[in-house]
């Protein structure tokens, strides 16, 4: 499905490739798919949750660990009714010269609180999440911080999810 | 994360910059754009460009008829920094 246009060119190519020769077995590959889970009321009642691998935080927060050798397995809860000010990022692997001057670049916590006001979505859930995605132990990744997170998720009654996967 | 999620009968949609991390990845739904990583929904106070990234994220819940498929937000990075530098320099913020 991919073309050479500009547009479904992606900016930094063969990503996936250069990390996986500097981290061997780092990546994540699948070979099956998740069923479809149904969206079962219109957007606009539909409560969004919003989570981010992007290692934005609230200030007063335990800082996630950049340094950690393997990859911090543990995730925050961001309120929902978090303006950019109350928030910061620990993330080492991702520019982030457009976010230190507008978050909503990376984490749109402005835009999603509009879409909640308007009525394009039912509403937010009272926390977001966030976590660092850099590991080289993707399946470590996923047994804890993946399902951990997951459970979270659905207590905190999200109806659907947006994720950005830093 | 985004499969352990919708395992749960929750329904996902994500944004991506990396195309082939996506592809192989093979999350439900994904919606890509050729942004600069770390900028997945665009430049810096450009409300409507970040508006128009979540919304056809979004759209991707209620579209999607496939698990797996990426669709693409036909944008460019370069034509994003040229709107985003004018609108800063409405807003005062570059010259």
């Amino acid at each position: 499905m991919t073309d050479d246009s500009e547009t479904a060119k992606q900016l930094r190519p063969r990503l996936w490739e250069t990390v996986n020769e500097r981290y061997p077995g780092s990546m994540i590959t699948k070979v099956d798919l998740v069923p479809l889970a149904p969206l079962r009321k219109p957007l606009s009642q539909t409560r969004l949750t919003f989570v981010s691998s992007a290692g934005v935080q609230p200030r007063d927060s335990l800082p996630f660990d950049v340094v950690h050798p393997v990859g911090d397995f543990t995730f925050r809860r961001v309120p929902s009714s978090s303006t950019p000010a109350d928030l910061e990022i620990h993330q080492i692997k991702y520019p982030t010269g457009g976010a230190a001057r507008d978050l909503n670049v990376i984490f749109p916590v402005d835009r999603l609180s509009v879409f909640a006001a308007d009525w394009t979505i039912g509403g937010l859930t009272p926390n977001f999440f966030s976590f660092i995605g850099y590991t080289i132990d993707p399946t470590g990744f996923e047994r804890t911080l993946a399902e951990a997170l997951a459970d979270a998720v659905a207590a905190e009654g999200a109806e659907a999810v947006l994720l950005c996967p830093a | 994360m985004q499969r352990a999620i919708e395992r749960r009968g929750i329904p996902t949609v994500s944004v991506t910059v990396a195309r082939d991390v996506t592809e192989r990845a093979k999350p439900p739904r994904a919606l890509f754009v050729p942004f600069m990583m770390g900028h997945h929904f665009g430049v810096p106070f450009h409300r409507a460009l970040q508006r128009r990234v979540l919304l056809a994220a979004l759209e991707r819940l209620e579209l999607a008829e496939r698990s797996g498929e990426i669709a693409t937000l036909p944008v460019t990075w370069a034509e994003a920094r040229r709107q985003g530098d004018a609108i800063e320099r409405e807003l005062g913020l570059k010259r």
